[in-house]
């Protein structure tokens, strides 16, 4: 089923909680094949959490996970790590290697599963490096670069195998307004040239929109919304329409669950 | 009540989770090809490294010994038999047992905090998105480091000891260098003393390096929770090698 199925990754009817709280309740969610995905909402709604789901890194306490017509859930250890390959990551702090230097970081992924001579890994090293614009940085250390050419690197890496399915947590923070314009444009140019489905949770709006093909707004353990930006920016759905125009007071709350302020404040006495 | 209800279930998910862990790092399918380059890199890192302090501390506790013991023994008049305390101490007790709680401090302590900085710092999920396990690729090396190491540091320890306590004893006190050697191999046997040493300092290696690895591998992934595991590594791991020690000491040499 997996070529045919027009989406790489389903999540079917999927809650998880994190202690008592709950993350997500009874959540559905498809990802297109081949297209630019957004994930938004406000921050600490679990977003990450949605990609680690996908990522088979966490379990979800019910509910399917299927990737590739496969159903995470129920793999074993080494069917999962297997699985993986097919999958890059870009995690929002980068995480490189620390003790291998950028050429080495990039070509990881090629040393361990691929058999290639090391010419081959050097090209491919050096054009995934000069996609991301950092090709005269290949023997600098993690240390020694920005937070945003961290995560640069890392997206160089997250594509050296040419998985199908790529994850971005938040590519688009901490980059200047070249590199950000470079990354969109990558992004889309990624998912339109090799067809890789792309998965790109943010919470910047605007550039968001600009490349996605559909997106989903979660928020409040639900799916809040869903659709094309056009769609999703003509929605009178009220708790679309706050988070698409940035209002802070409205149905979805800006505030964390807490108690009474007034009796907060003074309670303390 | 309930309080110690829910520190006996956390213990014993602890425990089960480590034995997991230690399972699935040693016994799980699947290799990273170029396992035995890693191992040789750790190797370096946990044992070369190590060396160091472990000679030198070898060399003092030597030392120390056989001047205490030469002092105690003169009052008999048999300091000759300076030598054979001194090499019985170091292969039965202070051998295994002192190059243990310095490879805690020293290898142990390093070990918890390295990985446990790869998981706060996110590399080992990176990793595991690459799709390559970290128990294989990570924890496994560190581990049979650890355990082929330390038992090779405590014969060093233990060699160089030897010769400390012969540097006091046979070229500063003055004890006849003859008897000092001969009254040694006259009274250490292979199989009584050198090899039960080495049976105890093969199984604190292999507790000492779980204890460290596994911290680190579950430890909680912010700053507090890596000092917190380091601080635990260095004192679970050395009250496991003191109360281990007891037990095998009574286990080997208790049938009197």
């Amino acid at each position: 089923m997996s070529a045919e199925n027009p989406y790489a990754v389903e999540l079917k009817n999927v809650s998880f909680k994190r202690g008592e709280r709950d993350i997500f309740k009874n959540i559905d969610i498809q990802i297109p094949r081949g297209k630019v995905t957004g994930i938004m909402g406000p921050s600490g709604c679990g977003k990450t959490t949605l990609l680690r789901l996908i990522a088979a890194e966490l379990k979800p306490s019910q509910g399917e996970v299927w990737v590739n017509g496969l159903n995470l859930p129920t793999l074993s250890r080494s069917e999962l790590f297997d699985m993986r390959k097919q999958m890059g990551v870009l995690f929002q702090s980068g995480a490189l290697f620390t003790d291998l230097d950028v050429f080495e970081n990039v070509a990881f992924p090629l040393r361990v599963h691929t058999k290639l001579p090391e010419e081959m890994i050097r090209d491919i090293v050096l054009m995934k490096l000069q996609a991301v614009g950092l090709r005269g940085a290949l023997e600098l250390m993690p240390d020694e670069l920005s937070g945003g050419m961290k995560r640069r690197v890392a997206l160089a890496r997250a594509i050296a195998l040419d998985p199908q399915i790529l994850m971005y947590d938040e590519p688009f923070v901490g980059q200047d307004p070249i590199a950000m314009g470079v990354l969109v444009r990558l992004i889309r140019l990624l998912s339109d040239a090799l067809a890789i489905t792309s998965i790109v949770v943010s919470h910047d709006l605007a550039e968001t929109a600009s490349i996605a093909d559909y997106i989903y707004i979660v928020g409040d353990t639900q799916v809040l919304g869903q659709g094309t930006p056009a769609e999703l920016m003509a929605s009178d759905n009220p708790r679309v329409r706050q988070f698409m125009q940035g209002i802070p007071d409205g149905p979805v709350p800006f505030h964390f669950p807490a108690a009474n302020y007034r009796d907060d404040l003074l309670g303390g006495r | 009540m309930r309080l110690f209800g829910r520190a006996g279930i956390d213990v014993v998910a602890t425990l089960g989770r480590s034995v997991l862990f230690l399972l699935r790092a040693l016994l799980g399918r699947g290799s990273t090809g170029n396992s035995f380059q890693l191992l040789i890199k750790q190797l370096y890192s946990v044992g070369v490294m190590s060396l160091a302090i472990i000679v030198v501390s070898g060399i003092f506790i030597g030392m120390v010994l056989s001047l205490q013991g030469f002092s105690i023994l003169a009052k008999y008049g048999s300091e000759q038999a300076v030598g054979q305390m001194v090499a019985l101490t170091l292969l039965r007790e202070l051998g295994p047992v002192v190059t243990a709680l310095l490879f805690a401090g020293r290898a142990g302590s390093a070990l918890t905090a390295e990985i446990g900085n790869m998981k706060s710092t996110e590399q080992l999920s990176s990793l595991a998105m690459i799709g390559v396990d970290p128990l294989k690729y990570i924890v496994a090396p560190r581990l049979w480091a650890g355990f082929i190491s330390m038992p090779l540091l405590a014969m060093i320890f233990s060699v160089v000891g030897i010769w400390g306590g012969a540097m006091v004893a046979v070229d500063w006190l003055g004890v006849y260098e003859g008897s000092f050697w001969a009254n040694m191999q006259s009274s250490v046997s292979f199989r009584e003393d050198v090899l039960n040493g080495v049976i105890k300092s093969v199984v604190f290696a292999f507790v000492v390096t779980w204890i460290a690895v596994f911290q680190g591998y579950d430890c909680e992934p912010t700053s507090e929770g890596i000092s917190r595991a380091t601080t635990k590594t260095v004192v679970y791991a050395s009250l496991a090698v003191l109360g281990l020690d007891f037990i095998l000491t009574a286990l080997m040499f208790g049938d009197f």
